[in-house]
């Protein structure tokens, strides 16, 4: 008996097809972005081909006297959030002579990945929740914020670089003359560096200052450096509020391991 | 249409779509770069029979989601407007290199809006700059006539752009 071979017409293939991806778009996308990060899985190596990571490495320098811009950048980071958590615990000294703290502060872990896959402001790392990644952890590049992990699967995630316009970052503006912070909302330009809305001109702001990502319950415990104020003008739109971009502290395109800060906030308990 | 040969291109043009390889081409800190994978659906609509082509759009548009943030959008953008493109291609032949530099400008235009629009259901915070769309288009259309003897000689190798204006024999 001969085979019948199956083949609906164009209207009900066309009706099929559009159904299939109704139901595709329609399903959660936690379950329906294990496919895009099973690609990233597969063709890793052919993604990351003349990846532009390879172009920033510098050979060691051999004079005594000078680092390279790239050491430079990680010193002044380090610097940077030293002297922000000195701040921070000079504030502590003088609220101890008030109040005593009753609870232990809780644990902070790190979790260190490899970047996998770079895309338009957004980063692939080889590491998910199995090691205790969740959506809104902060990620670090050589200590300095770089973005928030987007989503994450069992062994990669997704992280949201800090110049995309959809990361936005609840920052504090160091003012050094006067000793204190400005406090803010810091979302990316979409090209290489983000800017900071509604700071109201009576806060005196100029550029040079440094930006870092404010403390938030459960994701970071004290502030770390995400980058330096290179712009800050009167509004155009609204004369009342400042113009203000802000230049990361590194070229994200040389990064590839990153850290994310993973909080147990049973550990210190 | 030899299916193998295309699935095997769809995934080599979608793994190229995304690698760093074509970062090496790319425009301006916005990152511009052209879309393989909107030349190729455009290239099958006008080329397969219209049975075929709306196979092909589909089939493409699950490969730029695969590429992209979500499943869904794309799918059904190249899909619906692919479909309707084999449709149109039956009344106007899109034959000059031009003509089809102008059908992949219009087509990325569509296809993204329509995309973008899509990808709000899954993804709210999904931001879409209408500039960047314009952008990729534009630079789609104008990698084409630099790319057009490399298309039409995988199209040959896939038995597609034979029987060019409009139905085969057997279908008559």
């Amino acid at each position: 008996m001969a085979r019948v071979r199956f083949k609906p017409s164009k209207l009900t293939l066309f009706i099929g097809l559009f159904l299939f991806g109704c139901v595709l778009l329609l399903l959660p996308q936690n379950a329906t972005s294990k496919l895009n990060f099973a690609f990233i899985d597969i063709f890793g190596f052919f993604l990351n081909m003349s990846s532009s990571a390879a172009y920033y490495y510098q050979p060691p320098s051999t004079s005594p006297d000078f680092v390279p811009r790239h050491e430079y950048n990680r010193l002044w980071v380090v610097f940077s959030n030293l002297q922000a958590e000195l701040f921070e615990q000079k504030k502590q000294i003088e609220d101890l002579g008030k109040v005593r703290l009753t609870e232990p502060d809780p644990s902070t872990g790190i979790v260190l990945a490899k970047v996998v896959n770079r895309k338009d402001n957004q980063f692939i790392i080889n590491c998910g929740s199995n090691s205790g990644l969740k959506t809104g952890q902060y990620v670090l590049g050589d200590n300095a914020v770089i973005g928030v992990v987007e989503q994450a699967s069992e062994d990669i995630s997704s992280v949201r670089l800090i110049t995309s316009s959809t990361c936005k970052i609840p920052i504090k503006i160091s003012a050094p003359q006067i000793n204190t912070y400005f406090n803010g909302t810091m979302q990316g330009d979409d090209k290489n560096g983000a800017i900071i809305v509604n700071i109201p001109q009576k806060y005196k702001i100029k550029a040079g200052f440094n930006v870092y990502a404010a403390e938030k319950a459960g994701f970071l415990q004290s502030p770390r450096i995400i980058g330096r104020i290179s712009k800050c003008v009167i509004g155009e739109a609204n004369p009342v509020i400042w113009d203000i971009a802000v230049e990361p502290v590194y070229n994200l395109n040389s990064i590839t391991d990153v850290a994310v800060i993973v909080i147990n906030l049973t550990a210190g308990g | 249409m030899r299916w193998f040969r295309f699935a095997f291109l769809i995934t080599a043009a979608a793994v190229l779509q995304s690698s760093a390889l074509l970062g090496t081409i790319s425009l301006t800190d916005m990152h511009i770069k052209p879309d393989l994978l909107l030349i190729l659906l455009v290239y099958f609509a006008i080329n397969c029979d219209s049975y075929d082509a709306i196979i092909c759009s589909f089939a493409i548009g699950f490969a730029a989601d695969i590429t992209g943030a979500a499943i869904g959008p794309h799918f059904i953008g190249f899909g619906v407007l692919g479909a309707a493109l084999a449709h149109i291609r039956k009344v106007i032949l899109l034959k000059q290199t031009r003509q089809q530099a102008v059908t992949i400008f219009v087509m990325g235009i569509l296809t993204y809006t329509l995309a973008a629009i899509l990808i709000k259901f899954k993804i709210p915070s999904a931001a879409a700059s209408m500039f960047k769309i314009f952008a990729v288009s534009i630079y789609s259309a104008i990698l084409w006539f630099l790319v057009k003897w490399l298309v039409r000689a995988a199209g040959k190798w896939l038995g597609v752009g034979v029987h060019r204006f409009g139905i085969k024999p057997e279908e008559r």
